[in-house]
């Protein structure tokens, strides 16, 4: 694993901030992705950012 | 959550704490002594709590000071500021998000143990963010906070507060509001959580002055972040006036002064299948007319 990967322990507890509902976790794009609220969190240094704000929005 | 009043700026904060991360560890004696007075709680109940949320992580004081102290194997640091976050997971913790206390990613039942040290006087929706660390906590589990208190930071309210009424005619808020213990209780009870305790402790501070306090506020990035605050410096005559009254009223005879912060500590528990309930209203099996008038003996009939 590397430095940039995201520890499963988190995915198994991290949820969308927004609507508290799944994330998909897209290693490539690094990002988690909340298919409800059309958000993508990034990860940055392996840092999940669970901000809204910081969130890229999905388009339809 | 639209219609909840908001007295704080959580984006301001975010870049105040961004801000403070890089030079934190000059500043974080507040968060340290804070840090080991909630350890010292922590360690005071003989439970392990083998996942464990800290919020508010700041730069990893609570890790460092958690590890091989207590039964937690897995911590996760979060905080605010991604800065914060950033150096947090450097230190002990490991695993390490950024997140709003406001809109907590985490699914239900996923945590033993919740703790925040110094971080909650800043949130808009306590009532709200409560909740949502109580849904995160398995049953049973415990949530340990230590925040800000109403008399935190007293002195340099009222001396701000005279000062700027004396040269200006008029004052804003310069010190953000705070809690007080009894409604930290209240609140926890409201959101759900059971057995909750409430107390607070006074920690008096020595500065080399007043000026050296508020470049400690701002190196802790703790300065005023209500969205009434004036948007305008204080003038500087004011802000003299403000030092000169802080000085005379809470100087000792080497020039130094002292500042109070109050800490609120609060625990409560998610309701779990082992603790004590009260019974539900209407379940009584003897009579409160014969229990009082004495002839019911304690069995009931």
């Amino acid at each position: 694993m590397s430095n940039q990967d995201v520890d499963p322990k988190l995915l198994e507890i991290l949820v969308c901030p927004m609507t508290k509902g799944p994330l998909r976790y897209d290693r490539e794009a690094r990002e988690l992705v909340s298919e409800k609220a059309k958000l993508a969190y990034p990860i940055r240094d392996g840092i999940p950012i669970m901000l809204v704000d910081e969130a890229r929005k999905l388009d339809d | 959550m639209n219609e909840v009043a908001q007295i704080f700026d959580r984006n301001l904060l975010r870049r105040r704490r961004d801000r403070a991360a890089p030079n934190f560890d000059d500043f974080d004696f507040l968060a340290r002594r804070v840090g080991e007075l909630t350890a010292d709680c922590l360690e005071d109940i003989r439970r392990q709590f083998p996942t464990a949320l800290e919020l508010g992580c700041r730069t990893g004081q609570m890790a460092e000071i958690l590890q091989g102290r207590s039964g937690i194997e897995t911590l996760v640091q979060s905080d605010l500021s991604e800065a914060m976050a950033s150096r947090a997971k450097g230190g002990a913790g490991g695993l390490t998000i950024a997140a709003d206390e406001e809109a907590l990613p985490f699914a239900e039942q996923s945590f033993d143990l919740v703790i925040s040290c110094l971080a909650l006087h800043w949130v808009n929706d306590l009532p709200g963010a409560l909740i949502q660390i109580r849904r995160a906590l398995k049953p049973d589990g415990l949530f340990l906070a230590a925040f800000m208190g109403g008399a935190t930071l007293a002195e340099l309210r009222a001396a701000l507060l005279d000062a700027e009424t004396e040269m200006e005619g008029g004052a804003s808020p310069r010190v953000s509001p705070f809690a007080d213990v009894r409604d930290g209780g209240d609140l926890l009870q409201r959101a759900g959580f059971a057995l909750t305790v409430a107390n607070t402790e006074s920690l008096e501070v020595s500065f080399p002055s007043p000026a050296a306090l508020l470049a400690d506020l701002r190196g802790m990035g703790e300065t005023n972040a209500t969205i009434q605050r004036r948007r305008s410096f204080m003038r500087k005559s004011t802000l003299a006036r403000a030092m000169a009254l802080y000085q005379e009223r809470h100087g000792d005879s080497g020039g130094r002064i002292t500042a109070t912060f109050e800490i609120i500590f609060l625990t409560g528990w998610a309701p779990g299948p082992g603790q004590s309930q009260p019974l539900a209203p209407g379940s009584g099996q003897v009579s409160l007319t014969k229990a009082l008038s004495g002839d019911g003996n304690q069995g009931g009939d």
